[in-house]
Order: C-alpha cells, then sequence, then structure tokens
C-alpha cells in the first residue's frame, strides 16, 4: 500500500504560514456564502416521502372506527415496545375480536416504522406530521382516540384525497408481489418497491443524475 | 469647573465603551455565524440587533453564586481587577487629536502596566474559585502572561526608538499622515510579534488557553455566575479593544487617514480598530487552540528572539540613517 503523505512545507511556506493563510482564505470565503440556517417557525422544512413522525390510527371511512383487526403483529414486532393492546372476544364462536385500547407511548417509541410495515390492514401510520410537542406526559401517551384524531387531524391538512393516501411503508421493500398480505399489494411510486428503490449513496447518485439530466433542481 | 467636564468625558466614554462592548459581542457571533454558513443572532429584534441587550438584562438577574469553598474577598475581586485594569488603560488612548482624558508621558508603559494588572484578576479568579479547572486556567493564565509581555514589550521598543517617544499621541504625530509613514512598513518584524502575542494577551483564540472551554470547562470563569461573569467578558472585549488601538497608535499610524473627516476626527481610529477586531474574530472563527508547550516554545524560542533581533535592526539603522 502506498502512502500519500504532505508534501514536505519549504521553508518560505513556514515563515508566511501558508495553511493559517488558506485557512483564513477559507473562511472568509464561507463569510459571504449562503447561510444554510431555516429559520423554522416562519420557514418549515420540506418533508419528502417516507417520513416517520407522529402515530395515527387509520380511520375505516366505511365503518368510521380504525381498521385495526387484533393480530398483535405491531405490538410484537416494536423494538421498543411501546405498543399496548387490549382486546376481548365475545363468548359466541366466530365473532369478532372487538379492541378496548390500542395504546402509543410516543416518549419510547423509536420510530423505527416495523409497525407500518408489518401491518396486514395497514391500520397504523406513521404521518408526517411532525409538530406535537406537549408539555405533559399525558397528552403523548397516545391511546385509541387520540390515535383516530392524529389521523383526523392529518387528513385535515393533506393536499389530495384522504383514500387516495398511501405511505410507502405499507407496503415492504423487496418482497414479491405474492408473498404480501392482499392488503399490502398496493401501488407506491417505484423508487419504494424493489428494484428500483434506491438509498444512501445510490440516491445521492440517482439525485445528481436527474439534476445533470435537467429533471429536478436540487 | 475642569474637573466637571472631566467627569462628564469619562461618563460619556465610560458609556461609548459600554455599548460597543455590548455590540462587539453582537459582531462577533454574526461574524462568526456566517462564517460557519449559519446565521448568528435572528431573534431579538431586526435581525438580532437587540441580542446584547437582552444577554445584558439576563446576566443581571441571573443567580449569583459564590462556591462554598471559595476565597471570598479575592472571588469578589478578581473580576473588579480585571474590569477595572482594562477600564483605566482607555484613559490615555488618544481617539484623535486632542481626543484623550489623560495625556501623560508614560502612556505606552501605563498601557502595559494595566493589561498585566488584568491578568492578575484572571489568576486570583483562578485560585479563588477553588475549583481545579478554574485553578488550571489561572495557572496557564500566568504562564502564558510570563512568556508573552517580554515579547510584546520588546516588539514596542522599536516604535519607541522610532518615535523616541513614550507618549501615545507624540507616537501617532511621528507617523505623519502618509502610508509610509506608518511604522507598519519599517517595523513590520515588530508588527508580526505585537500581533500574536497581542492575541495571547487578550486570551484570544489560538491563545485562549486560560479559558480552553474544550479541556477545562471554561477555564478562570468555570465558577463566575451571573453579572460577575459578564464582568469578564466586558474585560476581554474592552482589552481587545485597548490591544487594537495599541496596534492601531503603534503601527498604523492612529488617527490620521487619507483625508481628514470634518465633524467626527476619530473615525479613521475608529474604522482601524474595528479591522483589528474583525482580524479577532476572523482568527478565532478559523484557528483551532494552540498546545499549551507549543505556546511556550512560540513565546521564547521565537517571538523574544524576533522581538530582540528587530530591537538591534532598529537601533543599528537609527544610529546609521539618523
Amino acid at each position: 500500500m502506498q502512502i500519500q503523505y504532505k508534501p514536505k512545507r519549504t521553508w518560505l511556506a513556514t515563515i508566511f504560514q501558508v495553511e493559517i493563510l488558506q485557512g483564513m482564505a477559507l473562511t472568509l470565503r464561507r463569510l459571504f456564502s449562503k447561510p444554510i440556517t431555516r429559520q423554522y417557525p416562519e420557514e418549515k422544512p420540506r418533508i419528502k416521502t417516507g417520513f416517520r413522525g407522529q402515530h395515527a390510527l387509520v380511520r375505516d371511512p366505511q365503518t368510521d372506527l380504525t381498521k385495526f383487526v387484533g393480530c398483535m403483529r405491531c405490538a410484537m414486532v416494536c423494538p421498543s415496545r411501546c405498543i399496548r393492546i387490549r382486546s376481548h372476544k365475545a363468548k359466541e364462536p366466530g365473532s369478532p375480536r372487538l379492541i378496548d385500547d390500542y395504546r402509543i407511548d410516543a416518549l419510547r417509541c423509536v420510530y423505527c416504522g416495523y409497525c407500518e410495515e408489518v401491518c396486514p390492514v395497514n391500520a397504523i401510520v406513521l404521518t408526517e406530521v411532525f409538530e406535537y410537542a406537549a408539555y405533559d406526559r399525558q397528552s403523548i401517551f397516545f391511546n385509541m382516540e387520540q390515535l383516530l384524531t392524529n389521523w383526523d387531524r392529518f387528513a385535515a391538512q393533506m393536499d389530495q384525497p384522504v383514500a387516495d393516501y398511501v405511505n410507502p411503508f405499507w407496503r415492504p421493500r423487496g418482497l414479491a408481489e405474492h408473498t404480501l398480505p392482499v392488503g399490502k399489494r398496493i401501488p407506491v411510486t417505484p423508487e419504494w418497491s424493489g428494484e428500483q428503490q434506491v438509498v444512501g449513496r445510490l440516491w445521492r447518485q440517482h439525485q445528481t443524475g436527474q439534476a445533470d439530466k435537467g429533471e429536478i433542481d436540487v | 469647573m475642569h474637573i466637571v467636564i472631566l467627569l462628564a468625558e469619562i461618563i460619556v466614554l465610560f458609556a461609548l465603551v459600554m455599548l460597543h462592548v455590548a455590540y462587539a459581542t453582537y459582531f462577533e457571533r454574526k461574524i462568526i455565524g456566517h462564517m460557519q454558513v449559519r446565521l448568528g443572532p435572528m431573534r431579538v429584534g431586526w435581525h438580532g440587533l437587540l441580542q446584547p441587550i437582552a444577554d445584558g438584562i439576563k446576566s443581571f438577574f441571573k443567580e449569583d453564586i459564590i462556591p462554598s469553598g471559595a476565597d471570598r474577598p479575592t472571588f469578589v475581586a478578581a473580576p473588579i481587577i480585571c474590569l477595572v485594569a482594562m477600564l483605566t488603560s482607555l484613559a490615555v488612548l488618544p481617539f484623535a487629536k486632542g481626543w484623550v482624558l489623560a495625556d501623560i508621558n508614560i502612556g505606552l508603559l501605563f498601557i502595559f502596566a494595566m493589561s498585566s494588572l488584568a491578568s492578575y484578576g484572571v489568576v486570583l479568579a483562578g485560585w479563588a474559585s477553588n475549583s481545579k479547572f478554574s485553578f488550571l486556567g489561572g495557572l496557564r493564565s500566568m504562564a502564558q502572561v510570563i512568556s508573552y509581555e517580554i515579547a510584546m514589550g520588546l516588539s514596542l521598543v522599536g516604535v519607541m526608538l522610532l518615535s523616541g517617544s513614550l507618549n501615545l499621541s507624540r507616537i501617532v504625530e511621528a507617523q505623519g499622515n502618509s502610508i509610509l509613514g506608518m511604522y507598519l512598513l519599517p517595523q513590520c518584524l515588530g508588527f508580526f510579534v505585537f500581533f500574536i502575542s497581542m492575541l495571547a494577551e487578550t486570551n484570544r483564540v489560538p491563545f485562549d488557553l486560560p479559558e480552553a472551554e474544550t479541556e477545562l470547562v471554561s477555564g478562570y470563569c468555570t465558577e463566575y455566575s451571573g453579572m460577575r461573569y459578564a464582568i469578564f467578558f466586558m474585560a476581554e472585549y474592552i482589552g481587545m479593544m485597548v490591544m487594537a488601538s495599541i496596534g492601531t497608535i503603534c503601527f498604523l499610524g492612529g488617527w490620521n487617514g487619507p483625508f481628514a473627516v470634518p465633524f467626527f476626527p476619530p473615525l479613521w481610529f475608529i474604522l482601524k480598530i474595528y479591522l483589528f477586531l474583525f482580524l479577532f474574530i476572523w482568527i478565532r472563527a478559523t484557528l483551532p487552540r494552540y498546545r499549551y508547550d507549543q505556546l511556550m516554545d512560540l513565546g521564547w524560542k521565537l517571538l523574544i528572539p524576533l522581538a530582540l533581533g528587530n530591537l538591534v535592526l532598529t537601533a543599528c539603522l537609527k544610529a546609521i540613517l539618523g
């Protein structure tokens, strides 16, 4: 392996401290560059697809209740164990499972999005809402009513019809169509599913490639 | 009557300098912010213009804590020593022709004395706080003062030789009002040494070892809070201003400029001071801190021989040419 050292300083460079002067020139150039600060409450950040924010339970337009079926997968998969579910079933055979309560402790949540990925009926979603700080803990321990209200609030500020909303996490990535439950065979944007999915370094290359073609202004 | 006028002048100068100190912090935060591609203070007032006032009010109403193990009288006295020493040296600065509170003949010497006295405040603060961080900060300050005062004094002896005076107004007059008259060119070595020791004297980056916040929390002022802490900062900023004035007076031709300003003679002086302050801030935004032994090396092995060489050279040239 060849190690490339910096060339040794000449005596002239030592006397005039060229490296310090280079540094000073750099900071001076930065002084006249445009700051990247976003003045937050006035200027909101642009939320990109796949943002994982406040939790919500999707309100089913038919029943006006949650789509939740009580399969408990979300509670099982949750790495921080912040989902608590209580449900019961009536004695008669064939009766549906009834949900007593569904709680999410948002203070413990790590926003991994596993719950929405695993849910077979797309009942739970991490919405794009991120401003929900509160002064008391009680309003961040979401119970079922709060989670439904969260959805209503999110739906109210959506610019498309609620029925058309698809969270990209509802379709787990890298799985073949036939392996998915029926509810999860939904179309998402191509870059989120399978082969075209680009993340990290590939995403940046993808972006600059598109910028070169003039399709996206970065 | 004379005393009343003098008092009024002192009050005006004090108020202006305090205003300057307040806005120097703003200036610094803004410039460093933009150099780091941030915005700096933006919230209080238009573009954060009232930020220094908000800071001042805040530090007035903060709780004043004195650690129980601290040496109380020394702890209380230390910031005051710093501030008083720095404020006193303002008295001999000539802001323009005749715009000086005390036109004494040992002006330069007086300023040296006062700036060394100010570092006593730092040392005492480190000693009195009964905290390891403060103590180390105080020790470092002491070592730093010893290594830099000498180089600084020697670097200015060249200026004394050329002008033949210690009186600051006369030093300015000796330089005349042309660019060539400035001592910056004949004393470029002296200016180099002076500039570096000026950074060390005012405890600024890259020589901010006494309050190295990455190693010593806040160095000598770790245990200080509220107004006393603010006083240390006032002293630091006034110190910067005094040192910038000395640099302006001794090397950049003081209040002389390309043309005389009719109603506000100190304009050039103030512009030059702000040039120095910008340099201070610019350096702070760029350079990392020197290591302790590197600082000693630089002081004893480079700056003092350089200053001595400059002194001998100046004296010889003056004897041959003049």
